[in-house]
């Protein structure tokens, strides 16, 4: 009994595919995925390597250098290496995406999903509707609100203490910081509340059998557990964070100074201000390869249990 | 209705080839039913007559005309799937009548003939529901009728009766059976229970690995299996296989097994060596041996002693398990029998009217 | 088997089973230490929670019903709907019809280019599909920051700036990654044995299309549109930078310039123009949370 299949001898008889039942099949598929790869090809992957050529070049938006732009090697490189707005830039949204987003969403979300383990249906369903809220409100919406919130005489500042001042200059990353932990918390709580239903929960109870209290049982049993889940919610906050213009463009545009230009923003500051095309290109560069590296080691901290569910 | 031939058929997925050099024809109007383990072959072959997948070798023909790369739309075929596939998104009565409107049949002669299926295979109250709202038997029986109400050249049907309980599943194969009394279409039919195959079929294909083992009808194939496998798969309980050593050294020539030595016929002797069989398995259904207490014994009668291991009364009957040296054999007995666990007891049975299969091969020699 | 994460009510003795369990001389009392807070402690912790993060949009809400609105949180004195007026007349009706043609039109693109792909990629036979695939789920994480001044340029030369409709399509590719593995997904989860069924019934591919494939993929498709929809609808950087007509300015840069126009920020109207842009949105989110119901319903967010 033979399982390895053999190339056709000479007394079998292969019936060929009529051809042009076979070109209509093959015409029939391509045209359909023909508007979505031009689509994608036009406007992503074109756009794409150009930016990798730009970010090279001297090109700017007004000017002599508007048509005529020429590569100029590394130049951008080194100009940036040697900006110290580039390198606060860097500082300011490693602040944002840490503080914002991975300790406060992650921190608040879990804290929901925790809490709403163990309250009633009301309670968990209305804070629940409210922190969802927060989130679906479209992006420019949510910095009008908390851009007012935090003026001198503003909620903000009485709840502060200090209702003279506008903390939108005197701590203008803080304030930024909760206005995104405040609309983005809501992602992570989902998340991780589903991780935590897939806890199973005998393995909780064991634990408790042994006589670990709530507080070890979390971080020694549950946490590690939901490890994977973590994980994802971390690079998806991320890379939604460490992009993310909208927000603190429309409350400070990067100011006061330069005092919350992460990233995106300096690089629109840069290009659309000062015309500075090509450098600006070069920022969004150095900014997705920030982000590809810091994906690829979340994704390495997901190897070990991707291997342990595939084996 | 229409003949159905495969010639040399073969199908690859990759490099593991699912049906290998397949030669099977279908008679007009047959009951066929093709059965073996999972993973033989059964369902690719009737995937392939229904055209959902193409041979790499070989040839179909359905009516005479070759059909190899014909879209399954055009073959005039009717299947029923293991899951029914009923569209859920349609009420019975559109879920009857796709075929018939895609084919711009009338409105008046679709509502008639919905109707008269509907009535025959007892749904016509069912008519406005949707699939998820009927029961397992009430859809299998709508797909039953969607696929009557096409009077195709020929039925296929994969698994139907597999998502039933036994119960329904007892009352559907009358159904089935009757049905086909009724409508003599050329049915091809996939399982892998052999209680259907035994009671349903015409003619059974039985396969493995890709490969046809036996095409018999049942009775044929219950009593005159073509190997090891064919034996084993049909009949339940499972036929008793053991192995035996031949030896041709004395006048006699004997079949050593059971710690004991069995005479044999110089019939089957000659058989044996003329096959050169060294090793042969025996196989002996369970209801041809016959158990009788050592109190019993009568001197002359070679019976082989062993201890009773298991009983299971099944009410009708009762089959016991005996434990004969390495060996564990089934028997079918009357019902309190008398018999206990782990008493003594002496099996006999005819050798000339076991079979024995080639200890390699395991082809029938006799 | 489905594992269940459960509350933990069942470790807590309450104040009453110990009090009866000591009481009770005839079983030796086991009292559990209570480690754990009790139910009261964490329902408030929640509700403090909520309130902070309802604040902001009870300011908003509150803010948009009152005529003289300030940055501090009060009750409308009066409750009016004077806000609605004066910033629908000052522009921002024309501005959100405006985010409606850019939200509708690379919806329907975004979701027909999208279901026409991921059917094929679910469903055929594909030369390198594997690798497609890669690249598709790849560039669902590139951000639209590197993607915006080579697309600046390239429109500069096409002449495509200052077009509603180019502006668009690019909206509608930044979905089209995402909106792919989304109906891959899907219509790969729809079984063929449907399709099969009504092939050997006789239908053509196309009336298989129409008949069997559409309906059973309806609600993958509503969930792409309408997450395209609502990314499309709040988007803010692309049509800033991609169109500077004023008449063709969408409610996102609407709301921004109308922050910075006036030299006193009318927080009242600001908060209607706000509300009345978030509103649709909300709409969107809650018809599709119904579909998506597993994961958004937080109401049954634990089991048993």
């Amino acid at each position: 009994m033979t399982t390895v299949a053999r190339p056709p001898g000479s007394d079998d008889i292969v019936v060929a595919e009529p051809r042009l039942r076979s070109y209509i099949r093959h015409a029939v598929t391509t045209t359909w995925l023909l508007p979505s790869a031009a689509l994608l090809i036009g406007l992503f992957v074109i756009p794409t390597i150009y930016a990798i050529y730009l970010g090279f070049t001297n090109l700017e938006l007004l000017g002599q250098y508007a048509q005529n732009y020429s590569f100029t090697g590394l130049a951008n490189l080194q100009r940036m290496v040697h900006d110290p707005t580039f390198w606060l830039s860097v500082k300011l949204t490693l602040i944002f995406v840490i503080g914002s987003g991975i300790v406060a969403q992650t921190v608040l979300g879990l804290a929901l999903a925790l809490l709403a383990q163990r309250v009633n249906v009301v309670v968990r369903a209305s804070v629940g509707a409210i922190v969802i809220l927060a989130w679906v409100l479209p992006e420019i919406a949510v910095a009008f609100v908390w851009y007012s919130f935090s003026q001198a005489g503003g909620t903000l500042s009485h709840l502060f203490g200090t209702p003279k001042s506008d903390l939108l200059s005197t701590a203008p990353m803080l304030v930024v910081c909760l206005a995104n932990a405040w609309r983005g918390t809501a992602f992570s709580m989902l998340l991780l509340s589903a991780g935590l239903r897939n806890v199973p929960g005998e393995v909780d109870e064991a634990a408790q059998l042994e006589g670990a209290g709530y507080w070890r049982r979390l971080f020694t049993v549950t946490l590690p557990i939901m490890r994977p889940t973590l994980m994802i919610n971390l690079l998806l906050i991320t890379l939604a964070t460490i992009s993310d213009f909208t927000l603190i463009y429309a409350m400070t545009q990067g100011g006061p100074g330069n005092q919350t230009a992460i990233l995106p923003v300096y690089m629109y500051i840069e290009a659309f201000q000062f015309n500075q095309l090509g450098y600006g290109t070069t920022i969004a560069l150095t900014l997705v390869l920030i982000g590809a590296i810091l994906s690829i080691a979340y994704i390495r901290q997901l190897r070990p249990e991707l291997k342990d569910s595939t084996s | 209705m229409a003949k159905i031939a495969l010639r040399r058929v073969t199908k690859s997925f990759g490099s593991k080839v699912a049906v290998d050099d397949l030669n099977l024809e279908i008679e007009d109007g047959e009951f066929v039913i093709v059965v073996g383990p999972s993973g033989c072959g059964k369902t690719t072959t009737l995937r392939m007559i229904a055209g959902f997948e193409t041979p790499n070798m070989g040839t179909l023909h359905i009516g005479g005309t070759l059909m190899n790369h014909v879209p399954p739309k055009d073959r005039n075929l009717a299947m029923v799937f293991q899951n029914y596939a009923l569209f859920p998104h349609m009420s019975v009565e559109r879920n009857l009548s796709f075929g018939l409107r895609i084919r711009h049949t009338s409105k008046k002669d679709i509502n008639t003939q919905v109707h008269e299926i509907a009535e025959m295979l007892s749904i016509d109250g069912l008519l406005d529901r949707k699939p998820s709202q009927l029961s397992g038997g009430e859809r299998q029986r709508v797909a039953l009728g969607r696929a009557l109400l096409r009077k195709p050249q020929a039925f296929l049907l994969d698994e139907p009766l597999s998502n039933l309980d036994a119960a329904l599943r007892t009352q559907m194969r009358f159904e089935l059976k009757r049905i086909h009394t009724q409508f003599p279409v050329t049915t091809v039919y996939v399982t892998h229970d052999q209680v259907e195959a035994m009671t349903m079929a015409d003619r059974i294909v039985l396969m493995n690995k890709g490969e046809i083992q036996q095409v018999a009808r049942p009775e044929t194939l219950y009593a005159d299996p073509a190997n090891v496998f064919a034996a084993g798969f049909i009949g339940s309980p499972k036929i008793n296989l053991f192995s035996a050593q031949v030896d041709h050294s004395g006048g006699q020539s004997v079949l050593h097994c059971l710690a004991t030595a069995i005479p044999v016929t110089t019939e089957i002797a000659d058989r044996l060596r003329s096959a050169h069989s060294e090793t042969v398995t025996i196989g002996i259904r369970p209801e041809e041996i016959v158990l009788r207490s050592p109190m019993d014994h009568n001197p002359g009668q070679a019976d082989i002693s062993g201890i009773v291991e298991v009983i299971e009364p099944l009410g009708a009957e009762t089959h016991i398990a005996v434990r004969v040296g390495n060996e564990t054999l089934t028997c079918r007995t009357p019902p309190r029998s008398g018999f206990e666990v782990g008493s003594a007891i002496n099996l006999c049975f005819d050798v000339a009217q076991a079979t024995i299969f080639d200890g390699t091969s395991g082809l029938r020699l006799c | 088997m489905t594992y269940q994460a459960r509350s933990l009510k069942g470790d807590e003795v309450s104040a009453d089973q110990l009090a009866a369990s000591t009481s009770d001389s005839s079983a030796p009392a086991v009292i559990q230490k209570r480690r754990s807070l009790s139910r009261p402690v964490l329902t408030l912790l929640m509700v403090i929670i909520g309130v902070v993060f309802l604040l902001p949009l009870l300011w908003l809400i509150l803010a948009s019903f009152n005529p003289g609105a300030d940055d501090t949180l009060a009750l409308p004195h009066p409750f009016s709907l004077t806000n609605y007026h004066l910033v629908i007349h000052a522009g921002a009706g024309a501005a959100i019809m405006n985010s409606l043609y850019l939200a509708g039109v690379s919806t329907i693109i975004a979701t027909a280019v999208s279901t026409m792909a991921g059917f094929m990629l679910a469903r055929r036979k594909i030369r390198f599909k594997g690798l497609i695939l890669i690249l598709v789920l790849f560039l669902t994480g590139l951000p639209v920051t590197l993607l915006l001044i080579p697309t600046y340029q390239i429109f500069v030369d096409l002449g495509w700036l200052n077009s509603k409709f180019y502006t668009s399509l690019v909206l509608a590719s930044m979905s089209v990654p995402f909106s792919i593995w989304l109906l891959k997904n899907f219509i790969g989860q729809v079984p063929g044995e449907f399709e099969e069924a009504a092939a050997i019934e006789g239908a053509s591919e196309i009336s298989i299309l129409f008949r069997i494939v559409i309906p059973l993929i309806i609600p993958g498709i509503l969930v792409s549109a309408i997450l395209t929809f609502i990314n499309s609808w709040g988007s803010f950087l692309i049509p800033l930078v991609l169109d500077a007509n004023p008449s063709d300015t969408p409610g996102a840069v609407g709301i921004y310039q109308f922050m910075s126009a006036n030299g006193q920020v009318q927080f009242g109207q600001l908060a209607a123009y706000s509300v009345l842009f978030s509103v649709p949105v909300i709409i969107l989110y809650l018809i599709s949370s119904r579909w998506l119901s597993g994961g958004f319903s937080f109401a049954g967010g634990v089991k048993g």
